[in-house]
């Protein structure tokens, strides 16, 4: 029972954030690995599984909306999609503890901007 | 092209120049990599060179953004599920509170201060950053 009601607050608090512009994608993910101990690999795997169907339809609400700047999605998902293959393919085949570092680096750089963010927005 | 200073020559070539449209891919390119390689984030690097790179309004950008990661995280999880297989019964619960989560969310996103927020989870984000970088 427990097992799985920390998971699920965990990702309910995280989906709330996120959706409201906080957090990003890698809230969950420092989540899941360092506090209810999901190996690093699982938990990316999850954290991406995670974002396909809040942005899913959220994406539907956005096209209906008119949102989406059709040629500026044209022009980066495609060489992101592929940068992005390469990246996962290399994630997976060097060893985990190699990323750790670059990952913190990073994580230290969103924590930065988030700061700012928040400094500079009007809300 | 723009006209040069007379008296100096330069050699241009077309391939180079920086147009709006080596923007967009170069920026795709940053937030795939991160995507791919951290199983998440992309979108810390891609709004911001984004929203500076092509002028797009904010809301605009936020949704383009979403667009834009959306392939790359269709493909890094195909890739990180067939590397990882994770067990239904772990992945579950995560799904569903994320969609709960989503949902609430987006019911009750005009009424938040977020700022506040920002600054709490931007601070846990830099904690997280030192304990990888130290553990």
């Amino acid at each position: 029972m427990v097992a799985w009601v920390a998971p699920c607050l965990f990702a309910l608090a995280t989906g709330v954030l996120s959706s409201w512009g906080v957090g990003g994608g890698t809230l969950l993910l420092v989540c899941m690995n360092l506090f209810l101990g999901v190996e690093h690999r699982e938990a990316q795997a999850i954290n991406l599984l995670f974002f396909l169907p809040t942005a899913g339809i959220s994406l539907f609400f956005h096209r209906k909306n008119g949102f989406l700047d059709k040629e500026v999605w044209r022009q980066a998902a495609i060489p992101g999609t592929i940068a992005s293959l390469a990246g996962a393919l290399l994630a997976t085949a060097v060893d985990v503890s190699l990323l750790r570092r670059p990952f913190g680096v990073f994580l230290l750089y969103s924590g930065a901007s988030m700061l700012l963010s928040a400094r500079k927005g009007a809300r | 092209m723009p006209s040069r200073p007379a008296g100096r020559r330069y050699i241009v070539w077309e391939g180079c120049a920086v147009t709006d449209k080596r923007k967009s891919q170069t920026a795709g390119i940053a937030g795939g990599v991160i995507n791919g390689l951290f199983g998440g984030g992309g979108g810390m690097v891609l709004l911001p060179l984004l929203s500076k790179w092509r002028k797009l309004e904010a809301r605009s950008s936020f949704a383009t953004c979403v667009a834009i990661i959306f392939p790359m995280c269709c493909v890094s999880t195909a890739v990180y599920l067939w590397e990882v297989r994770p067990a239904l019964s772990t992945v579950l619960p995560y799904l569903a509170g994320g969609v709960a989560g989503g949902l609430i969310g987006g019911l009750t996103f005009e009424k938040v201060p977020v700022r506040f927020l920002k600054v709490i989870f931007g601070l846990f984000l830099l904690y997280g950053g030192v304990r990888y970088l130290l553990w």
